[in-house]
């Protein structure tokens, strides 16, 4: 097999510390287009530290870092904004939608940072919206959403302008089972249409459930069920999941 | 194989040898998009958004109101001084070389007269009887009124108005008649002219045959009861000489007839003579003042400036508060520089809304103190605009720190906080 385009995520013996403290140590993680993967580990594992470098939301202390093909070490800060915005989707534990704002223009911000005209933008979060099964919601503001539908919001704001790379930081986290069960059904689905999904989570159950899992702990990556040091039925079923 | 993994003849994935993709190019925002996000951030908080917005009103009010009111003065004393004609000159004696009271010649009326420029002329003179209400009271209660000689082209020479009656003329001014100045006929309790209606002046009745309406132009004829010339030189012992020459002279030489009126009037002793023009005093009297309004004027500046400390304070603590908003912002795009001018245009925003509130509540005082004395409102544009202006720089100046605080917040420490 040739590589024909540039993976979505290229980590190459990234670390990252704070003073003292490592959070994340020599981290080498490929992502392809179309993969739906987890990364799990407790806390403090350096979960969030991987999501952030992931994100672009932060600089690694060593390594390289290429999203989509970009050497982050050559872009400036103006350039990353503008790689988070055309990119990658983000969806976090607590929404982060703002209170008194309708789900449409929730949505619609999603593309705030695009450059593209507000009809349009509110014309893509209804298509969105109804993607993820919220049509009927559109008018809704937060507090008259439960805690599923809001996370099904923020969802629909991440992938409103089809991002390669949606990153979604334990989004059943703050949901009771049930509502968990239909955002990571939903999820699959944006996987199956395409889209490249990263889940970050410290539930082995959901990660266990990806098809491909990356064990953090201690900041080192412990196991990736990708590589060759997986048992053998696993990446078969890791290679499963690939197209 | 995995697409993992290496590629296994030259130990280096394949696709570190793609050639890069173009640099990503951040988007611009337009305008509407600039106001929205800026607005969305004070339609969250609207008590505070009020109360924050009222201190910069309150200071733009209090600027506006000062010059409205100082604005409208001066409108009102200038459309009342064109009513009243500012060409009016007069002449009195003034003091003698030897320090006594000077008097102006019997023929300085005449001399004046000859200047060409000058319209009308004419005068008073003052005697020294008293005017009661009738004779039963005491002579020392003459109420400082006085008694005056006057011309009977007069009332055309000053351009007073008659409320009652008619004014003296060449027979009643030969004849115990008297014409009353508004306040002397209050202080003696008449109310209309007419041949039953008499008043004892100079131990004799006198008939009251007009009153004058109030004089603004002249207000010391307010107090005086004029009666012809003959009858106070034969019956009140009147020395003839004027006390106060009126003339009304061509608007455009003004000036000139003013310089040598002193002169004309008295070519002996011209030092003698005592020229003012009405309505300069006039002017001087009710011009605002400059003191309070420069009072007014700074307190509505501290005011102004407290009101911006308050948009700082609002603006510190909404940033403070919104971190995990701009940390969501950065996530889905926002440059530094899009998050700064989101916070300036929340800032300038708010400030703009108590600039507007506060011309609003400046021209409804102005109003307000304008009915109350009867004049017309008049606010200058420069004002209305200035004060606009002012907030938004203020509001540039209160915002610009917060703001740059918002965008230098990294992204990570941002979606940290919940």
């Amino acid at each position: 097999m040739t590589a024909s385009s540039h993976p979505v995520v290229d980590l190459a013996g990234v670390s990252k510390s704070y003073g003292d403290l490592t959070a994340l140590r020599s981290a080498d993680l490929v992502v392809h287009r179309g993969e739906l993967l987890a990364v799990v580990g407790p806390s403090g594992s350096g979960k969030s530290t991987m999501l952030n470098i992931m994100g672009t939301l932060d600089r690694p202390t060593a390594g390289k870092v290429r999203i989509a093909g970009h050497d982050i070490d050559e872009l400036r800060d103006r350039d990353l904004s503008a790689l988070r915005a055309a990119t990658i989707g983000f969806v976090f534990q607590q929404f982060h939608l703002a209170r008194g704002v309708p789900a449409l223009d929730s949505v619609a911000d999603g593309l705030l940072y695009s450059g593209r005209g507000r009809a349009e933008r509110r014309e893509l979060a209804e298509r969105a919206l109804r993607r993820v099964g919220l049509g009927r919601r559109l008018y809704h503001e937060p507090h008259q959403l439960s805690g599923g539908e809001k996370q099904r919001v923020a969802i629909a704001r991440a992938v409103l302008g089809d991002p390669p790379l949606l990153l979604a930081d334990e989004p059943t986290g703050a949901l009771d089972s049930r509502s968990g069960a239909v955002v990571m059904e939903l999820l699959h689905e944006l996987h199956e249409a395409g889209t490249t999904v990263v889940v970050i989570t410290h539930d082995r159950d959901i990660a266990a459930s990806l098809p491909r899992e990356v064990r953090l702990k201690d900041g080192r990556i412990e196991y990736d069920s990708a590589l060759g040091d997986a048992p053998a039925g696993e990446l078969v079923a890791a290679e499963g999941g690939l197209r | 194989m995995s697409l993992t993994t290496t590629d296994r003849d030259t130990g280096r994935p394949p696709w570190r040898d793609l050639p890069p993709p173009p640099r990503p190019k951040a988007a611009r925002m337009g305008p509407a998009d600039v106001v929205r996000v800026g607005g969305s951030g004070l339609r969250a908080r609207p008590m505070r958004v009020f109360l924050s917005a009222l201190g910069i009103a309150i200071g733009i009010a209090a600027m506006i109101g000062v010059v409205g009111i100082s604005t409208s003065s001066t409108h009102d004393l200038n459309q009342r001084l064109a009513a009243l004609g500012t060409n009016l000159l007069t002449v009195s004696p003034g003091e003698s070389f030897d320090g006594g009271q000077a008097h102006l010649p019997t023929t300085s009326l005449a001399m004046i007269r000859d200047i060409p420029e000058v319209e009308t002329v004419s005068a008073l003179g003052k005697t020294s009887a008293k005017v009661y209400r009738n004779d039963h009271v005491p002579v020392a209660q003459s109420g400082g009124l006085r008694v005056t000689a006057a011309r009977t082209d007069l009332l055309a020479a000053i351009g007073a108005e008659l409320t009652d009656g008619t004014w003296l003329n060449a027979a009643t001014s030969r004849y115990p008649a008297v014409v009353l100045g508004s306040h002397a006929a209050e202080q003696l309790g008449i109310h209309y002219a007419g041949p039953e209606v008499k008043v004892w002046l100079g131990d004799r009745w006198f008939t009251v045959v007009g009153l004058l309406a109030p004089n603004e132009l002249l207000p010391d004829l307010d107090s005086n009861a004029m009666v012809g010339w003959a009858v106070a030189e034969e019956e009140l012992g009147f020395d003839g000489y004027p006390t106060s020459v009126y003339t009304r002279v061509e608007e455009s030489a003004v000036g000139d007839v003013q310089a040598k009126l002193g002169a004309t009037a008295n070519p002996e002793f011209p030092n003698e003579v005592d020229v003012s023009r009405p309505s300069d005093v006039l002017a001087a009297k009710e011009a605002t003042d400059d003191t309070l309004s420069g009072l007014l004027l700074g307190l509505g500046g501290v005011s102004l400036l407290v009101g911006g400390v308050g948009v700082a304070n609002t603006m510190v603590i909404s940033v403070l508060e919104r971190r995990s908003e701009i940390g969501l912002r950065r996530s889905l795009g926002a440059t530094r520089g899009q998050i700064r001018t989101q916070f300036l245009a929340e800032a300038l925003l708010l400030s703009a809304l108590g600039g507007i509130g506060g011309v609003l509540l400046g021209i409804g005082v102005t109003i307000a103190y304008a009915s109350y004395q009867g004049m017309s409102t008049v606010v200058p544009v420069w004002a209305m605009a200035g004060g606009i202006g002012a907030t938004l720089v203020i509001g540039g100046l209160a915002g610009f720190y917060p703001a740059l605080r918002a965008a230098r917040l990294p992204p990570t420490e941002a979606l940290a906080t919940s």
